[in-house]
């Protein structure tokens, strides 16, 4: 297929206080990176930020954030990210690093592995937590964490929703 | 981003994840209300994402499941713990990877189960075979496959099956759709032949060509002032009246007055020699209440007979108003009912399909069925002939039992050809033939048989066919006294019918002592009053012409039996004799120039005979025309067209209402920015002709400005003019008295002398023209006197542009002033004044109103003259028009108007822009009595789209 190609990272925010990564937000991150990119390789490393990069999806729970860059020069990019140490954000700054978890050509193929990636963590916590309470929170947890009924079902609503539209 | 892409684009991500973020807003309630507020702000474009991940969530959380992790977490303090929980970070994990795997699994795709196949599954013709699809899709291929040919029978549902066109074309069925057709609107006899060349257009109940397809305006004209131009004015509507001719006189009277011309009463008319044209008004209103103009034709006085038999052609706009008058004058109250002989007709000949739905009678042979109909006693073809919009049972006849007086309404009964050229009347001698006189002894039905037996008849005939060939004779139709009626009984024109189109010449070359002697008799006397009688006139005869006319198949079988091929047929005793009657019309008769111009000759025949006269007259070389070229024959015969130039009639005033709204229409119909501003250009009714308001103004500004006639020049009384404009406008407005409604001025005597008043002198400081013998000079006194007369009036003007210019409908007429005229009298080839632009008040409204709500401040449009008074809402505002009310339209502009223009293009004719149009009788006084004797009557003309000033020369012709 013939389309303008783009490489989507998947970068996780570690910060220091859990509380601060509330206060996130979409802007502020790409400001950071633009930031470090023009710090890193100048000028041009900014112009070259400035073509098709935009962050996707942020989650501020998480700290999970999915940055599209442009195919041609995303290595170079990349290569800025180690260099944020701290996103300034509503006039507070937030230290935090950026830890590349995944470079995905497609947006979906990112979310695929943020699915992968997820549950393996789920999965690995639950036999180290000993309290019961918590326990059962996590196995919640992990049985929530999957479609219920299945694509099919997904599909009828769609329909529905198709047919509501032409009345 | 268009609507629909927006949509396409929300459908596309709906089930993408949205980010997850808090507004500062929410951080900072948060941290002061102790993690209160728990409302969640979904960016990234798609609200939709949100409640598709409420569907994941357990029923009790609403919002998300951050609020899940809110509550099992015990809030997002201040105070929270810097420790990771491991239920809050389990909860967070597990809400993210729901969310992906919703995106990263199901169809965001817009349409199609196939793309969720992997390209290596994907297999030729899967749409159509569905048990190519894996089977886990196969249910849902099938239901979407079910739905889109649903949506394809929808649409075809709505198509209803007709017949083939075979079928439809069939004469039969033909006929039965034609008679559906004619319902609601009526159809001339010609409609079919019209139909097939012109552009048809819908208007008072007819179907009528308005112009030809193909291109046609010079060759019409040409037609027109050199040869011959052909309508069809069956549309008219005749009228008759009959009964005693001084109780018809009496009431006619009633309607008209004799200032305004002859009227139904004069030796000329009364006779039956000529046909008269008249101004019909309201039952002893005049000057006011106008209905409209009628022509008339009194039938020539038989010895026998006592009653008087009278027609009155109208316009079909104007019998709606004319009927009701006319029986109320005549006392006309009992409805007859339709005899029954064609009440029966009408049934059957209306309501065909229901009459004929026999199938015995469809798969009978054509020729057979049309004698089974003959046998009934109806002609085969149903499509009939007179009105098929009436219903059979409605009165057309109406009759007083004080004053004897029967008033028939013809409508569609008589066929009216008009031919309009010089050429007209060779054009007819070599169409139609005096009837060959038939001999025989036996009776038979039809009803020149019968006639010619009758010695008194026959001589009768003899005279009407000699006065006929010496027609042939003369050069030109205008020669002739204008109103001539000539009766005759002809041949079925078809049997002369040539092979191939001729154009009809004059035959000026049998040159005889005797011809010569009897044109002359027929050029100054016009015909011999015993030739105006005709049959036509007679019901019963003109009832037999039409049930006996010979169809065009059997003509044409009759054609193919002759014994030489191609050779002509016979006038035998079966072929039909029509009585017609050859009405001349009268061409230009007013003003100096062209006299006479676009004369011709009416055809009035009976009904039925319709097409077997307009093909033969068609084959003569003649151009047929429509309503366009109607309007522009009264143009250039500077004479007012019906409806268009008769604002004080009922019908006129319709006429100019639709005309607005279809302007409007138009106007509206193109982008803001690429329609004419007319405030810009002073404009104040580009639409339309505010008639009342000029002569309610020009009346006050007449009595106001009668003290200070000594005003210097025009710009100051113009000025002044305003002033008082302003008040006058205000008092009206408090008092909303109705003054009494403008009247157009008909009197001849006035109209003979403003004509005189209006005409420059010459440098001998005589006048010029007819009227100098009677003309009183133009003086206070004089002008007082008149104006005293005739205040509220309208006055129709012909105006003559004296340089380059195309004048257009609504363009206005302006007095010019005293240095425009100095100009002007140094030298005449100045192209005119400019008016300066006008400012658009009503823009920044507009714009205002398109911002935001709120209105306009008054300190924005305080210069605006009319703004205070009457604030005017946005909402009725349309960019580049005045709002209702206008304000004074005299002096809006930099010169004062005087009137507008109701039909204005380049004249053929004269080789100039000429206009027609009323001015305001006071404007016009006022104007002349200012302007030097040698440069009376220049007044200045302005197209509504244009801001320059064009001089023109003023003539009221009479």
């Amino acid at each position: 297929m013939v389309r303008v190609k783009s490489r989507y990272l998947l970068c996780e925010i570690n910060v220091s206080d859990r509380r601060d990564l509330l206060k996130l937000d979409d802007r502020a991150v790409a400001g950071s990176v633009k930031a470090a990119v023009a710090r890193t390789h100048g000028d041009y490393g900014a112009a070259l930020c400035s073509i098709r990069f935009c962050v996707k999806y942020l989650n501020a729970h998480t700290g999970i954030v999915f940055l599209r860059f442009h195919k041609g020069c995303y290595k170079l990019l990349w290569s800025a990210l180690p260099f944020i140490t701290s996103i300034e954000c509503r006039g507070q700054i937030i230290p935090c690093f950026l830890n590349c978890l995944h470079v995905g050509g497609t947006i979906r193929t990112c979310q695929k592995f943020l699915i992968r990636y997820n549950t393996r963590q789920l999965h690995q916590m639950l036999p180290k937590y000993k309290n019961k309470e918590e326990k059962r929170k996590i196995q919640e947890a992990i049985l929530s964490c999957s479609l219920t009924g299945g694509g099919n079902k997904a599909l009828e609503d769609e329909l529905e929703s198709e047919e509501e539209d032409d009345e | 981003m268009s609507a629909a892409k927006a949509k396409m684009r929300e459908k596309k991500m709906r089930n993408q994840p949205a980010s997850v973020q808090y507004t500062s807003s929410d951080v900072e309630s948060r941290a002061e209300n102790g993690g209160e507020g728990d409302d969640v702000r979904v960016t990234g474009g798609q609200s939709d994402a949100h409640p598709s991940w409420k569907k994941q969530q357990t029923p009790p959380v609403r919002h998300g499941w951050v609020r899940g992790h809110h509550n099992g977490d015990g809030g997002y303090d201040t105070e929270m713990p810097n420790h990771i929980t491991a239920g809050a970070f389990a909860r967070a994990r597990a809400a993210e990877v729901s969310a992906m795997l919703k995106a990263a699994t199901e169809l965001t795709c817009s349409s199609h189960v196939f793309r969720a196949l992997p390209k290596h599954m994907r297999r030729r013709a899967m749409s159509h075979n569905t048990k190519r699809l894996p089977r886990r899709l196969r249910n849902m291929a099938n239901r979407m496959r079910e739905k889109s040919l649903q949506a394809g029978l929808k649409k075809k549902k709505e198509l209803v099956k007709s017949k083939s066109r075979k079928a439809r074309r069939r004469h039969g069925n033909l006929l039965l759709e034609f008679n559906r057709r004619q319902r609601k609107n009526i159809w001339l006899e010609t409609h079919i032949w019209h139909a097939k060349r012109f552009h048809m257009v819908k208007k008072w109940g007819y179907c009528l060509g308005v112009r030809p397809t193909y291109k046609c305006y010079r060759p019409c004209y040409r037609a027109m002032s050199s040869h011959c131009l052909l309508q069809d004015l069956s549309y008219y509507c005749c009228i008759e009246l009959k009964g005693e001719e001084d109780k018809l006189l009496a009431a006619l009277t009633q309607l008209t007055c004799k200032e305004a011309g002859p009227t139904f009463a004069a030796a000329m008319f009364l006779s039956g020699a000529r046909q008269g044209s008249v101004t019909v008004y309201r039952a002893g209103q005049y000057p006011s209440d106008p209905l409209g103009p009628v022509t008339f034709l009194w039938r020539p006085q038989t010895p026998g007979l006592t009653p008087r038999q009278l027609w009155i052609w109208a316009h079909p706009a104007l019998k709606q108003d004319l009927l009701p008058e006319l029986q109320s004058v005549c006392q006309c109250s009992e409805a007859m009912a339709p005899p029954v002989e064609p009440e029966v007709s009408r049934a059957e000949a209306d309501p065909a399909p229901q009459a004929e739905p026999n199938p015995d009678n469809e798969l009978k042979a054509g020729a057979k069925r049309k004698r089974c109909c003959k046998d009934a006693g109806e002609p085969p073809a149903k499509r009939i002939l007179g009105d098929g919009t009436r219903l059979p049972t409605s009165p057309v006849t109406w009759r007083s039992s004080s004053t004897g007086i029967v008033i028939n309404d013809l409508t569609m009964e008589i066929v009216r050809y008009r031919l309009i050229g010089p050429q007209s009347h060779s054009v007819l001698a070599e169409t139609l033939e005096a009837a060959t006189v038939c001999d025989e002894l036996k009776s038979s039905p039809f009803w020149w048989p019968e006639h010619c037996k009758d010695r008194s008849n026959m001589k009768l005939h003899q005279q009407q066919t000699d006065v006929f060939n010496v027609l042939k004779g003369i050069y030109s139709s205008g020669e002739l006294p204008p109103g001539t009626v000539l009766g005759l009984t002809v041949d079925d024109p078809r049997l002369t019918l040539p092979r191939q189109k001729v154009k009809a010449a004059p035959c000026v070359n049998q040159d005889q002592v005797g011809d010569e002697e009897k044109r002359n008799q027929l050029m100054l006397k016009g015909v011999p009053l015993q030739c105006c009688q005709s049959f036509l006139w007679e019901q019963s005869v003109r009832e037999n012409v039409t049930d006996n006319k010979i169809s065009e198949q059997e003509m044409n079988r009759m054609r193919s039996e002759l014994l030489v091929p191609g050779s002509r047929l016979g006038p035998g005793p079966q072929q039909g004799r029509v009585p017609v009657l050859l009405v001349h019309q009268p061409g230009k008769q007013v003003g100096d120039e062209l006299g006479s111009w676009g004369s011709g000759w009416d055809l009035l025949l009976p009904k039925g005979w319709g097409m077997a006269f307009w093909v033969p007259l068609v084959y003569r070389g003649v151009r047929v025309a429509g309503l366009h070229m109607s309007l522009k024959h009264s143009q250039d015969k500077a004479a007012p067209h019906f409806p268009h130039d008769y604002p004080d009639c009922p019908a006129g005033s319709r006429f100019q209402e639709e005309q607005e709204a279809e302007f409007l229409e138009t106007f509206r119909r193109r982008p803001p920015a690429k329609r004419t501003n007319y405030i810009k250009h002073g404009c104040l009714a580009p639409f339309r002709c505010p008639w009342q308001q000029l002569a309610e103004e020009w009346e006050l500004l007449a009595t106001d400005g009668g003290a200070e006639r000594k005003g210097d020049g025009q710009t100051q009384k113009a000025r002044k003019s305003h002033e008082v404009m302003e008040e006058v406008t205000s008092q009206q407005t408090v008092a909303a008295a109705s003054p009494p409604s403008f009247t157009v001025l008909r009197n001849r005597k006035s109209l003979r002398l403003l004509s005189s008043w209006c005409r420059p002198l010459t440098c001998r400081g005589q006048r010029r023209g007819r009227g100098a013998a009677v003309a009183l000079p133009l003086s206070d006194s004089a002008v007082t006197s008149f104006h005293a007369a005739h205040k509220m009036s309208v006055v129709w003007v012909r105006l003559t542009l004296l340089s380059k210019g195309k004048p257009e409908a609504h363009a206005m007429v302006c007095a010019p002033t005293a240095e425009d005229l100095k100009l002007f009298g140094k030298s005449p080839e100045n192209c005119g004044p400019q008016e300066p632009p006008h400012k658009d008040h009503y823009k920044s409204r507009i714009n205002h109103k398109k911002k935001s709500s709120k209105t306009a401040t008054p300190s924005q449009v305080s210069d605006d003259p009319t703004a205070s008074t009457d604030p005017h809402s946005p909402s009725d505002l349309i960019l580049g028009l005045w709002p209702d009310p206008l304000p004074s339209v005299a002096s809006h502009c930099s010169r004062v108007t005087l009137g507008w223009v109701t039909q204005g293009d380049f004249s053929l004719s004269v080789g100039r822009g000429e206009a027609l149009g009323f001015v305001s009788v006071s404007g016009l006084l006022h104007t002349l009595l200012r302007q030097p004797p040698e440069l009376r009557g220049t007044l200045l003309l302005r197209n509504p789209t244009s801001l320059h000033y064009r001089f023109v020369r003023l003539n009221i012709d009479v």
